[in-house]
């Protein structure tokens, strides 16, 4: 069954160059505005159970889809049909009234979104719970954090278990421990049948927690489908544009605090992309791809990239990355004649491995991320992540194990 | 068409009780949050008023006292007019906003957006309500109190849907045309001063005084002076009432119901 369906939705605005060309227009009945075409022509399903993602460009349309889906927009033509109760999370709490401690609040956002008190007060000890807001759930929320305000109104939107859950780029705000929370709440969500609209500028979490996606560029589907694929593609299309990956954003970040740093950027705007990451991946010794480690087992990490133009120049670099944020371990290609880095041919595809002898993690899960770089190491052109790579607990306490050697000695 | 939208705006308080509840409550108390006096100022601004016109208007402009209302004190005869004014007042002067104010919940969530400006004016109207009601036990004390007193409810009703059809009237229109926030407020205090509230009808001239019955608000305010001070009320004051608390209401409602999707598109 279909959840979501939406037929050849247009969406117009009207765009008047003085306010008071809407009243002249209304009075006289002459148009006096440009028309702007902000969705046009889209169509897609969602089936119950499954979730969407929607990538584009700033200002491709996104947010108005959204709206339109729950309802606060009307098409101008075309239809969307929504099955059962509609929750959004469109902007950090819409519903939210700042006087009001968090507890008021919990009653305020949940009879907005349909639910009966009585129903409220048995949800609101779990939703107290998952926001984390216990210390703070009696005190008006303008007291709060940005990141305090979306973990409530992410708990409250969840809580109330709607049919459909559509999300606007809400995540990007909490800590990575909450965020890694939501993601185990979206999953659970569609493992309940549940369905999801999900709108992001991470790749990675549309990547994980979408079946589909849709990429939106001028208001028109420019690409939909599996979400992996749709993801690789746009990230393709926004790398050409040499719009900034992560790591480049962090890089620029930096850099426009120096402006001897800009004449670099500048001077890095001319090269064009040298190449594509295929793949980053991790292996066995005996090859295989695994997503699992145990404790000083033996891995290979891979990437693989195509070159795209004649001469290149690649260095390469692998970074051991928890979550998603945090290098715990970085290996740079940069400084080292023994490893190539070209130049390449255009159309060549290179193989790249790093060969780590002892895992020296105990615990936890981490990200392999493979780069490509300047000489310097400081610009990545191009980066790709693996899959979350899990570390096997094994006995023992720390975080971290070398390998060792007992001796035990008489005299 | 008219119709359904018609039973959608009279019966969504109903059926969308609970939030309808939460709103109020929200309103209520958000109006006293984080101000020092809190409550206390509901009464402090309309004692105040009522204190500086019967000043200029007893002391300073010796208005004559009012025709056909016995020995009355001209305060008492001030205050029966004044208070229900302030209840309309109140709500009309917050009606620009309400819309406005809502903007990120009525772009970002679905929800009966006619609950604002019924709410918007449900608010000043209980507000105001109590003040009115102390003044009554008041009155009450000092000797007053008649069987006609019984209508006073019904008034206030009727004054009630009189205000929330404007309210949703202008709220509507202020998303569209914010310039009608600035022509509320002096639409306000022209209607104040062209409303006998605080001069006796009988003050106007003869030939202008007809014209007073096109001003639903004259009526309302003659209507709680006789049925309060007299016991009886002319039939045509009540008329009046009725006639224009039905239309204004229905109207209003149809227009607010007929435009509320637009709202998304300009907030």
């Amino acid at each position: 069954m279909h959840s979501i369906s939406v037929n050849n939705l247009n969406k117009d605005f009207r765009i008047y160059a003085r306010p008071q060309d809407r009243l002249l227009e209304l009075l006289l009945r002459q148009p006096r505005h440009r028309v702007f075409h902000v969705l046009q022509d889209v169509s897609f399903d969602v089936m119950e159970g499954k979730s969407l993602g929607i990538i584009g460009d700033n200002g491709a349309g996104k947010s108005t889809l959204m709206k339109l889906l729950v309802g606060t927009l009307q098409p101008s033509s075309g239809t969307v049909h929504t099955k059962g109760q509609v929750a959004a999370l469109l902007e950090l709490g819409a519903g939210f009234h700042p006087e009001f401690s968090g507890r008021r609040n919990i009653y305020l956002n949940a009879s907005l979104l349909g639910v009966p008190d009585d129903d409220i007060a048995a949800l609101e000890e779990d939703i107290i719970e998952f926001s984390e807001l216990r210390d703070f759930i009696d005190r008006p929320v303008k007291t709060y954090s940005s990141g305090m305000y979306v973990r409530l109104a992410f708990s409250i939107a969840t809580m109330v278990r709607p049919d459909v859950l559509v999300i606007d780029e809400a995540l990007a705000v909490g800590d990575i421990a909450f965020q890694r929370k939501c993601v185990q709440r979206m999953n659970e969500f569609r493992a309940q049948n549940k369905s999801m609209v999900f709108c992001s500028h991470s790749m990675y979490h549309v990547q994980e927690l979408c079946d589909t996606a849709i990429w939106l560029e001028k208001g028109r589907i420019r690409e939909m489908g599996q979400s992996e694929e749709i993801v690789a593609r746009y990230e393709d299309y926004c790398n050409s544009r040499r719009s900034y990956t992560k790591a480049e954003e962090q890089a620029k970040a930096l850099e426009s605090e120096s402006s001897a740093a800009k004449a670099e950027q500048a001077e890095k705007d001319k090269t064009p992309k040298d190449a594509r990451i295929i793949h980053t991946v991790v292996r066995n010794t005996d090859g295989e791809i695994i997503d699992t480690v145990e404790p000083l087992q033996e891995v290979i990490l891979e990437l693989q990239a195509e070159i795209l133009n004649d001469n290149s120049i690649c260095y390469f670099g692998f970074a051991l990355m928890k979550d998603l944020d945090e290098v715990i371990s970085a290996y740079l290609g940069t400084d080292r004649p023994d490893v190539e880095h070209g130049p390449f041919r255009k159309g060549e595809i290179i193989t790249v491995q790093l060969r780590l002898d002892a895992m020296a993690l105990r615990v936890g899960n981490f990200h392999v991320l493979g780069g490509i770089n300047d000489a310097s190491g400081l610009l990545w052109y191009e980066t790709k992540l693996s899959k979350e790579i899990m570390v096997k607990t094994s006995k023992g306490l720390g975080v971290f194990v070398m390998k060792s050697e007992w001796k035990v000695e008489h005299s | 068409m008219t119709s359904s939208l018609l039973r959608q705006w009279t019966l969504s308080p109903i059926r969308h009780f609970r939030l309808f509840h939460q709103f109020v409550r929200q309103e209520f108390s958000g109006q006293f949050a984080g101000s020092l006096g809190g409550f206390l100022w509901l009464f402090v601004t309309p004692i105040v008023n009522i204190i500086i016109y019967s000043f200029v208007f007893s002391v300073v402009f010796r208005a004559p006292m009012p025709e056909n209302f016995g020995d009355v004190p001209f305060v008492i005869f001030l205050m029966i007019g004044y208070l229900p004014w302030f209840a309309f007042a109140d709500a009309m002067g917050r009606s620009s906003g309400l819309l406005l104010d809502k903007a990120p919940l009525i772009t970002k969530v679905m929800f009966p957006v006619q609950l604002i400006p019924m709410v918007g004016t449900l608010v000043p109207y209980l507000v105001h309500g109590i003040a009115i009601f102390v003044f009554l036990v008041y009155l009450a004390t000092q000797g007053y109190l008649q069987m006609a007193w019984l209508w006073l409810p019904v008034a206030f009703v009727l004054q009630f849907m009189f205000t929330i059809g404007l309210v949703a009237i202008l709220s509507a229109f202020c998303v569209f045309l914010r310039d009608i926030q600035q022509l509320v407020a002096l639409m306000l205090t022209a209607w104040f001063f062209l409303t006998p509230i605080i001069y006796p009808l009988s003050l106007l001239p003869e030939q202008v005084r007809p014209l007073m019955m096109l001003n639903p608000m004259h009526s309302f305010v003659q209507f709680y002076r006789e049925a309060i001070l007299l016991g009886d009320f002319s039939a045509i004051h009540f008329q009046v009432m009725v006639v224009s608390a039905v239309l204004s209401y229905l109207l209003g409602g149809w227009l607010f119901m007929r435009i509320k999707h637009a709202f998304g598109d300009v907030l």
